[in-house]
């Protein structure tokens, strides 16, 4: 089923007098409960289309369709309601806050979304990606693996419809990657999300649904 | 759950730090304020405590109260309820052994002051702590005049001297002056030939306490803005160190609105409690300095100056979070990338 679309999406750079076309018209469907990786080049505009699908910035064109909704005509304001309750993020570094505890990350997010039924799932997310053991740390005191099990947490506590995830594994190592990879491909699953995974290593490509290759801003493969 | 809160307890000794400084310089101004109200009422309490009016000086005065001559006649035109005229000279009373240095007063109309029988006089009751008693007799030795105590009067004071009322003639005698050199009328009016002043502005016009006045206050406004700027300071410093973490916080969906308050949260406690100690410090203050020392602090002003570290510290922090308005959740994840 499908759940989120992206139309024709355009977007250009104005960086002086020279106009730069970074997305020329992509196209892309995200299914409930699938995994869609987004590989390319460095360059190719990966980045840009997941920043533009989750809503933290514009397209020069086109449209964001999500539960019959075109996103890219929608303000500000209601597009921090839709990312706050609908989209869970996860990136690079897993960009916890530093004050506040594992458990209290998960419990900010809660809040922000407004779901407070959620605060019940919290013990047993935490389970699930093996932190039950350290709810009370602070970030600084978790190992590159916990943080970004921990970022996970955060990011689906609140059971959000789409999963977007840029480049989540390239601060680990190859078994970290593996662990966070079974992980997402898991919970994805389980609480049926549409998850958006970007990453340029062909490892991580097994455990998609859907790959779509990039190339200079366009569609290559699919 | 409070994220304010959070960040405070861990990380305490940063706040503790700034909480601290403005403890230590609101208590400064509390203090200083106090000295400063102090030393006004020791100063001038005979004028201060006289109910709002209006002060009148003869035009050529050009607002010194010594240079000012009013004449008899518009003394007599200006007799409504509570309004006097007024002279004062500096001087001294002796006893055998001593010499007691006073602000010699004499009025026309007892509302507001002792009403003094000719050779009688009234003294601020400072006196009794230096030995005077009533029914005694003080001479004033450039004059001769000998003048009885006939009762002692609660804290009134003139150019940080305890005031000596005494009659008319007396007051003619010793100081070879017929006129009165200041009429006060409770109405604000207008008199041909005087200038009026408020009580603000009569005090203001002795240069002695213009000019000890001023040097306090300009200590003390000096502090408020310099607690101001501390706030500035500190939370500009401690929002650009968290700006990734408000993109980050955003992208999820956090509003402007929601870090602002927590800003303003931490502002609030620091200032709260910081304050709270030094105007306890300050008020018990009042109790344990000598009672010979100046110092004088109404709740009232506390409470004013508590009220303007506030606004202070609101101002301080809210000018440094103005950015905190500009940042896109985006630059926050492609810095936290870089
Ligand atoms: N804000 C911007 N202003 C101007 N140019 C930009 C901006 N953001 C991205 N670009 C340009 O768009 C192109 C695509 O960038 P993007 O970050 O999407 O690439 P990517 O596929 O994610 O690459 P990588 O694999 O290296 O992360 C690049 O040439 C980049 O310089
Ligand atoms: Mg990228």
């Amino acid at each position: 089923m499908i759940t989120f679309q992206l139309k024709d999406i355009r977007k250009t750079f104005q960086s002086g007098d020279i106009e730069e076309e970074v997305l020329k018209g992509v196209n892309l469907s995200l299914e409930k409960g699938r995994v869609t990786a987004l590989t390319g080049t460095s360059g190719s505009g990966k980045s840009t289309l997941l920043t533009i699908a989750a809503c933290l910035q514009t397209p020069s064109s086109g449209r964001i369709l999500f539960q019959g909704e075109n996103l890219a005509s929608l303000r500000e304001k209601n597009l921090r309601k839709v990312r706050a309750e609908e989209f869970g993020f996860i990136f690079q570094s897993s960009h916890l806050v530093p004050f506040l505890t594992v458990e209290e990350q998960l419990e900010m997010m809660v809040e922000v979304s407004g779901k407070q039924g959620c605060k019940k799932d919290i013990d047993s997310i935490l389970r699930r990606v093996g932190l039950s053991h350290r709810q009370n740390s602070y970030p600084s005191s978790l190992s590159g693996g916990e943080k970004q099990r921990a970022a996970i947490a955060r990011a689906v506590i609140h059971r959000p419809a789409v999963l977007f995830a840029d480049e989540p594994t390239a601060s680990l190592d190859s078994k970290k990657s593996m662990e966070v990879m079974t992980l997402l491909q898991d919970m994805t699953t389980s609480l049926g999300m549409s998850t958006l995974l970007v990453t340029h290593e062909e490892e991580m490509l097994a455990f998609a649904d859907q790959v779509v290759r990039m190339e200079d801003g366009r569609v290559t493969d699919r | 759950m409070n994220m304010a809160l959070k960040e405070m307890k861990k990380n305490k000794t940063r706040f503790l730090i700034i909480g601290a400084v403005v403890f230590l310089i609101s208590l400064l101004v509390f203090l200083l304020s106090g000295l400063s109200n102090g030393l006004s009422e020791d100063n001038m309490a005979s004028i201060r405590n006289l109910p709002d009016g209006t002060f009148h000086m003869s035009e050529e005065a050009e607002g010194s109260y010594t240079q000012s001559l009013i004449e008899e006649e518009t003394i007599q035109e200006n007799t409504e309820d509570e309004s006097f005229a007024f002279s004062v000279q500096m001087g001294a009373l002796e006893t055998g052994t001593q010499k007691h240095s006073l602000a010699f007063f004499t009025t026309t109309a007892p509302s507001h002051f002792p009403d003094v029988q000719e050779g009688h006089v009234f003294v601020d009751q400072s006196l009794k702590q230096e030995g005077v008693t009533a029914g005694e007799d003080l001479e004033h030795p450039q004059s001769g005049r000998s003048l009885v105590v006939s009762g002692f009067v609660d804290n009134e004071r003139f150019s940080h001297a305890p005031v000596a009322f005494t009659n008319a003639e007396d007051f003619r005698t010793m100081f070879r002056m017929d006129q009165k050199q200041v009429l006060y009328t409770s109405k604000n009016v207008d008199i041909k030939g005087l200038d009026a002043f408020s009580k603000k502005e009569f005090l203001a016009s002795i240069p002695s306490y213009q000019a000890e006045q001023m040097t306090l206050s300009m200590i003390l406004w000096f502090l408020v803005l310099i607690s101001g700027m501390l706030f500035a300071i500190f939370f500009y410093m401690m929002n650009v160190q968290k700006t990734g973490m408000f993109g980050i916080l955003k992208a999820i969906g956090f509003h402007t609105r929601d870090l602002f308050i927590m800003m303003w949260t931490q502002m609030l406690m620091i200032t709260f409690l910081s304050v709270l100690l030094s105007v306890i410090i300050s008020q018990v203050a009042s109790f344990l300095l000598p009672e010979t020392m100046p110092y004088d602090l109404p709740l009232e002003t506390t409470l004013w100056l508590a009220g303007l570290f506030f606004a202070v510290g609101f101002l301080g922090s809210t000018l440094s979070g103005l950015h905190i308005r500009q940042i896109k959740p985006l630059e926050a994840i492609q810095q936290g990338e870089g």
